[in-house]
């Protein structure tokens, strides 16, 4: 078995309409890829696709995790199974503190149960003892540079583009992934925070050796978080791939190059 | 069960003076409730076309089976699961039990109570506190005994009270907790509370309701607030009515000059409830908030009145009530901003919304009557299903879809919880919604 993230001929439509049309790619653990395409050629459409989004319908094709399909699972599944998605535009839960909510996914995503007989019935007994949790979500803070406050504000609501993606970044490092997709963190981040999460995000790949995919328009973030391996997306496929010289070449010309190289 | 003095008394007119010669009361009050004896013999009971209770059908309650039971000790056992309702005593000023319409237990600190506080039972305050009583008693707008054949019922014959004073100028440094229930033996649960919070004092009040029953049973209450000029009141009122008790819930605020009335109710328990709920801004810039949060499961009922009254200018209303809905359950909600000619400058909003998990139903009628010019009001009224987009993100982070759906619905209800005053009850509140998903669909409390 290979152990990788893999996407065979991958087909989705999304509405009806079909938008991804035939993706094959292979991210290894420890391998960085990058993926560069222009607005509304599906980037973020194969990012729900791979979490199993349920207005993403898969026509065609499949999405392996080390050697296992993922298409017949759930959402949740197969985030506990170790696949994560840094979304670009992170959904605000009203009501739910950051805190609560890191508190029980982390608790979900690392399987915990009542330890002891005494605790089952109990009503957190499925979640990390308090003491422990906390310290592990100061550790996370500091390497992000977070301010501790941030915990008791609800989940994403009236949190800034950036605090947005600090916050994405923040679970990604509790929940501890072995693949990790990340659709334009660094859109939104100011200079210094780019350069604090990126090295957040690089500390986390050496730890965890960490299989990443970054979706991003620009060059900054893959300065701090160097790729291996660079694919161009465009119209729902990835038309070129390449060292992290494409990148200059996407920075110079644009995409207008893309079309000419496709005709 | 041992050989008591307990009297069980049908509803009729020998019944209002044997309760009144129970109690030693003072005669005002005998004459008080044969006046309402007289008014609830008259008054039919409200209608279907009345618009309070059009949706919700009185003929599902067991109105003719009523029965009062009258003790001098209380019947059955205190069940000791009720004792969880309770926060520990020191976290409070006080607290007060009734049980079967008696008090079981009375503490308020030494402070407090130096401080000139009164917290206690209402038949024992009719003696210490007769003429503030007598000033006071049913003077609201819609506790008056003729506002309903219910609350002529409970100025008839109500039996077991609480009563709370606050002297002028005087902070109650904790909230005070009260606790009213019914054991099987019980009968029909016609408590009365009665606040008197005078100038410049600050009180907050925390009350439970908790019943068990055999079969179909009443409950037919009244709360009066009275906050005077500068006051702030903080009441909670929460129930945990049993699974077949029906109940009639009148309560009503009053407020002088600048009071200000924070008020969180939480309906989890019973079978069918009709709550009104009635701030009156007697005074210029008189504040009240009213916030409520109900978690319906099953096939209960709950059918909930709001009065934001303004009647002086400068006065500000708020209030946000929110429902969420499994099962078969239904709420409704008929909520109504009215400004006199007196209110300008007045401030009046309102929000209700609902959350359905099932096919439950909810309903919702905001309305506004305004009569005087310069003024700001806004009402909305809401319901929806899990949004599929919240649900996603928080699956995506690997919680199962019945773990997003509990935060979901958490965190929907969190601003109505997060007002409670006492740490203790907003983490037991926390749990018990909680746990309101794993219970069958039987609805009723636990
Ligand atoms: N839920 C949806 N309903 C309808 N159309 C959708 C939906 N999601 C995506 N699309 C369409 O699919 C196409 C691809 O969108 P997608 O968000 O994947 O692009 P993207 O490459 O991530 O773009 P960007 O760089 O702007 O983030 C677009 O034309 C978009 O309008
Ligand atoms: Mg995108």
């Amino acid at each position: 078995m290979t152990l990788s993230l893999e996407i065979r001929d991958l087909h989705v439509n999304v509405a009806g309409k079909e938008i991804l049309k035939g993706v094959n790619l292979q991210v290894k653990p420890g391998e960085i890829h990058a993926l560069m395409g222009p607005n509304g050629s599906g980037k973020s459409t194969l990012s729900y696709a791979l979490m199993g989004h349920p207005d993403y319908e898969i026509t065609h094709g499949d999405i392996l995790l080390d050697g296992e399909s993922l298409l017949p699972l759930s959402t949740d599944e197969r985030a506990r199974r170790g696949l994560f998605l840094a979304m670009q535009y992170p959904v605000a839960v009203p009501g739910v503190t950051l805190y609560s909510f890191l508190h029980a996914a982390t608790s979900a995503a690392r399987g915990y149960e009542a330890r002891s007989p005494q605790q089952q019935g109990r009503l957190n007994a499925h979640l990390i003892p308090m003491r422990e949790f906390r310290q592990e979500v100061n550790e996370k803070l500091a390497l992000l540079e977070m301010n501790p406050t941030f915990l008791r504000r609800y989940l994403n609501d009236g949190f800034s583009g950036g605090e947005k993606k600090r916050a994405e970044i923040l679970q990604m490092a509790l929940l501890q992934p072995r693949y990790a997709v990340l659709d334009e963190t660094d859109s939104g981040l100011d200079i210094d925070a780019l350069r604090i999460v990126s090295g957040g995000v690089n500390t986390l790949h050496r730890e965890l050796s960490m299989g990443l995919l970054i979706i991003t328009h620009y060059r900054r973030i893959l300065d701090y978080i160097q790729p291996q391996v660079v694919h161009v997306f465009y119209e729902g496929r990835i038309v070129r791939s390449g060292d992290a010289s494409l990148v200059d070449m996407l920075e110079e010309q644009g995409y207008a190059w893309v079309k000419d190289w496709e005709s | 069960m041992n050989e008591i003095s307990a009297i069980q008394l049908p509803l009729e007119p020998q019944s209002v003076a044997a309760v009144s010669e129970k109690f030693a009361e003072p005669a005002w009050m005998l004459a008080a409730r044969q006046e309402a004896w007289q008014l609830y013999q008259r008054m039919p009971w409200p209608h279907a076309k009345e618009e309070a209770w059009r949706r919700t059908n009185l003929r599902r309650f067991p109105l003719d089976s009523m029965h009062l039971m009258v003790a001098s000790e209380p019947l059955d056992e205190f069940p000791p699961c009720w004792q969880q309702l309770l926060a520990a005593e020191n976290c409070v000023s006080g607290t007060l039990i009734h049980f079967n319409g008696l008090p079981l237990r009375a503490t308020l600190r030494p402070g407090d109570r130096a401080n000139g506080v009164t917290f206690g039972d209402l038949h024992q305050a009719l003696h210490t506190h007769g003429e503030l009583i007598r000033r006071t008693w049913m003077q609201g707008r819609t506790t008056r005994p003729d506002f309903n054949r219910f609350t002529a019922l409970n100025a008839a014959l109500w039996h077991g009270g609480t009563f709370l004073h606050v002297p002028r100028g005087v902070r109650v440094e904790r909230p005070l907790q009260s606790l009213v229930t019914y054991g099987l033996n019980g009968g029909a649960a016609l408590h009365h509370t009665l606040i008197v919070a005078e100038e410049g004092s600050h009180v907050a009040l925390i009350q439970d309701r908790a019943s068990l029953e055999s079969g179909p049973a009443m409950a037919v209450e009244v709360v009066e607030i009275y906050a005077a000029a500068g006051a702030t009141v903080r009441y909670v009122s929460l129930q945990h009515w049993g699974a077949q008790r029906y109940t009639v819930s009148v309560q009503n605020a009053e407020l002088a000059e600048g009071a200000n009335l924070q008020w969180v109710g939480g309906s989890l328990g019973g079978k069918m409830s009709k709550e009104f709920w009635h701030s009156a801004l007697n005074g210029p810039q008189a504040r009240s908030l009213m916030q409520s949060f109900t978690f319906a499961t099953g096939d209960q009922h709950i059918d909930q009145s709001t009065y934001q009254h303004h009647r002086a200018a400068d006065t500000h209303s708020d209030l946000l009530f929110r429902n969420v809905l499994r099962d078969r359950a239904r709420t409704v909600f008929y909520g109504m901003i009215r400004a006199e000619r007196e209110a300008m400058g007045m401030e009046g909003y309102q929000a209700n919304n609902n959350l359905l998990l099932d096919d439950a139903h909810a309903h919702a009628i905001p309305g506004l009557e305004i009569n005087c010019n310069d003024v700001m009001c806004s009402h909305s009224a809401t319901t929806s299903r899990l949004d599929p987009q919240q649900l996603f993100y928080l699956q995506a982070r690997g919680l199962p879809r019945p773990a997003a759906e509990r935060l979901i619905v958490q965190g929907f209800l969190r601003p109505v919880v997060d007002q409670i005053p006492l740490a203790h009850t907003r983490r037991r509140l926390e749990d018990e919604l909680l746990r309101r998903f794993d219970t069958d669909a039987s609805g009723g409390a636990a």
